[in-house]
């Protein structure tokens, strides 16, 4: 046994009151989160949480083959620039996923080691397998169904 | 990262806060039943959603759970005498009934009259299963009782163990719902076969799986009273193989099963805002649990852990640095040096900090099922507290549930493609590869 060490050298200083000596410096927003909407109805989500203040998240909607993402302002950009320095993509979509930009945009980030995650809204008769079937190779976690609240609550979760 | 004032919300249960305003709609597990082994026996200290209590059975069998203290000039009753129709203060001789009602005054003239006026705070004490449950709450508003399936099937096809956890309920119940942490603290990571080296879990095919696919992806669905959270892996082509984990309001979760081995979940009950107890339990649905399975929970094995004995305390505990061992943790024999999946858990989540400070924290996209528990939460406890709202999860048909890992094809939901595994059906086996 080694010679008694003071209560911080031990786990005996998981008191509240060791706790409060926990360094306290601001923490950084996330790189750059991207939220990505595959359909209209998505998209008219992704719009409305949009105007909060978020640190760097990005938002767009992928039409056509998803080679080029859309700003909500209307302007096409290229994916692979908008993937540049970003470290997570939100997917967010309903059954009328556009399941071809999914599996582009999926892929750009996979190669990068982008973290995916999906939100997917439902209709009322829930949620189709072919929208599963979209969605699950590229989003490493999917929430399902999932709404606007959700979409708020993760983003500031993560400090987008 | 949280808002400070949700944290407080959400990990602080004592009595007018709206989260152990929410507890109090609940049954929740107080004691084993070994804790008050016969008629008569000596009381038992309780502490509880911050309240001290004193659980007694009384020479006739009757159960009870009153405040601690006793009416007069507040000594602690647990060093009361257990007596004919319940228990009677030392000091001066008051004498409750079971239900906290004082019966017997000596020093007063008009004896009864007196004790009309006195009651300690109680609340019900009732043996369901193994274990002895109680609701603190408004009695007008008391749900029926629990009928969660490792208390319901016959005794010797379940186990329950408890041990003292020093933090936070939720920062245990977290770690519950936390499915992407098993690959690592309790797999052993890239390397490790920690679950096919316990005796609760080796043998199953599922296990295959897990090896084969170390990324799982996750699934996060909502359902009546809790969540239910996927993790799936690559079976065979065309197929996933899904680890199904339930979480029930607020603080009950089940592990998903792994071959025929039994079925094991916990409870989180909160003591007070720093500590709370961590309740184990592992049940068979059709058969008795095996003798050697028993002397493996005993001993520690699978989700139990070993308590110094005569307490519910570990052995490897914060005093001892959880016995972590640094050769075992460098060769990844255990992936964090600890032995045992309980103490793996209550060993990092002991060291956050009795409260953890969750505006600190740094979540990324795959806490979603931590992010939505805190969510449902949240807004279960401000519905109770600002409406009324009865929660879900205190009904018999929100606990008739199952964890499951099952293999299904890869365009299927896993709570469709499951039917009715999620359901605990009587004398039906559990869902499991
Ligand atoms: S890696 Fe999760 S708490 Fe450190
Ligand atoms: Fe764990």
């Amino acid at each position: 046994m080694a010679e008694p060490s003071p209560v911080s050298r031990c786990a005996r200083a998981a008191t509240a009151k060791e706790a409060a000596y926990r360094i306290d410096y601001p923490l950084a927003y996330a790189r750059s989160t991207r939220v990505v909407a595959f359909d209209d109805e998505a998209a008219r989500t992704v719009r409305a949480v949009m105007d909060e203040p978020w640190g760097q998240a990005q938002f767009y909607s992928a039409p056509g083959p998803g080679h080029e993402l859309l700003t909500v302002a209307g302007e096409a950009r290229p994916l692979a620039g908008e993937l540049a320095d970003s470290d997570s993509v939100i997917m967010v979509a309903t059954n009328r996923v556009n399941a071809e930009a999914v599996a582009t945009v999926g892929a750009a980030a996979q190669v990068r080691a982008i973290m995916t995650a999906g939100l997917l809204m439902a209709d009322e008769d829930g949620l189709t397998g072919e929208t599963f079937m979209a969605i699950r190779p590229y989003a490493r976690i999917l929430l399902a169904p999932a709404d606007q609240d959700d979409l708020v609550e993760l983003l500031r979760a993560i400090r987008a | 990262m949280l808002r400070p004032d949700i944290n407080d919300l959400l990990t602080q249960t004592g009595p007018g806060t709206p989260m152990g305003e929410l507890f109090r709609r609940y049954w929740q597990p107080v004691l084993h039943t070994d804790e008050l082994p016969e008629d008569g026996c000596p009381p038992v200290r309780v502490k509880i959603l911050s309240e001290r209590l004193i659980a007694v059975r009384t020479p006739e069998g009757e159960y009870g759970l009153m405040d601690e203290f006793c009416a007069h000039r507040g000594v602690s009753l647990w060093f009361g005498r257990v007596e004919e129709g319940g228990i009677r203060c030392p000091y001066h001789g008051w004498k409750y009934a079971a239900d906290g009602q004082a019966i017997d005054v000596p020093s007063e003239l008009n004896n009864s009259e007196f004790c009309k006026n006195v009651k300690l705070r109680s609340y019900p004490l009732v043996k369901v299963g193994d274990l002895l449950w109680s609701y603190l709450g408004d009695p007008a508003k008391q749900p029926p009782l629990p009928e969660w399936e490792f208390a319901t099937v016959p005794s010797e096809q379940t186990f329950t163990s408890k041990r003292f956890q020093e933090c936070n309920w939720l920062q245990a119940l977290e770690g519950g719902i936390d499915s992407s942490h098993v690959t690592w603290l309790h797999g052993g990571g890239p390397n490790g076969d920690g679950l096919e080296a316990d005796p609760l879990f080796a043998g199953a095919r599922g296990n295959q799986y897990n090896k084969g696919d170390l990324k799982p992806y996750f699934e996060i669905v909502e359902r009546d009273g809790g969540l239910l959270i996927g993790a799936r892996r690559n079976a065979e082509e065309g197929h996933y193989y899904w680890r199904v984990t339930p979480w029930v309001l607020p603080n009950f979760t089940m592990v998903p099963p792994r071959g025929d081995h039994s079925l094991h979940g916990h409870f989180w009950v909160p003591i007070d805002d720093e500590n709370c107890w961590a309740w184990s339990f592992d049940y068979h649905p059709v058969r008795p649990l095996t003798a050697a399975e028993r002397d493996a929970m005993k001993g520690g094995a699978g989700v139990h852990s070993k308590n110094v004995p005569g307490t519910y305390r570990p052995v490897a505990n914060k005093d001892n640095d959880y016995l972590i061992d640094r050769e075992k943790q460098r060769t990844g024999e255990w992936f964090s040096g600890v032995e045992g999946i309980a103490i793996q858990d209550s060993s990092l989540q002991e060291s956050m900090g009795p409260i953890v400070d969750r505006t600190k924290e740094r979540l990324v996209a795959t806490d979603v099922g931590i992010i939505k528990a805190r969510q449902k939460l949240r807004r279960a406890a401000e519905a109770l507290r600002d409406y009324g709202t009865e929660p879900l999860g205190n009904r018999p048909a929100h606990q008739r549930i199952r964890s499951v890992a099952v293999v299904l094809p890869a365009d299927q939901s896993f709570v469709e493609g499951s039917g009715e595994a999620f359901d605990a059906r009587p004398g039906v086996a559990q869902t499991s590869v």
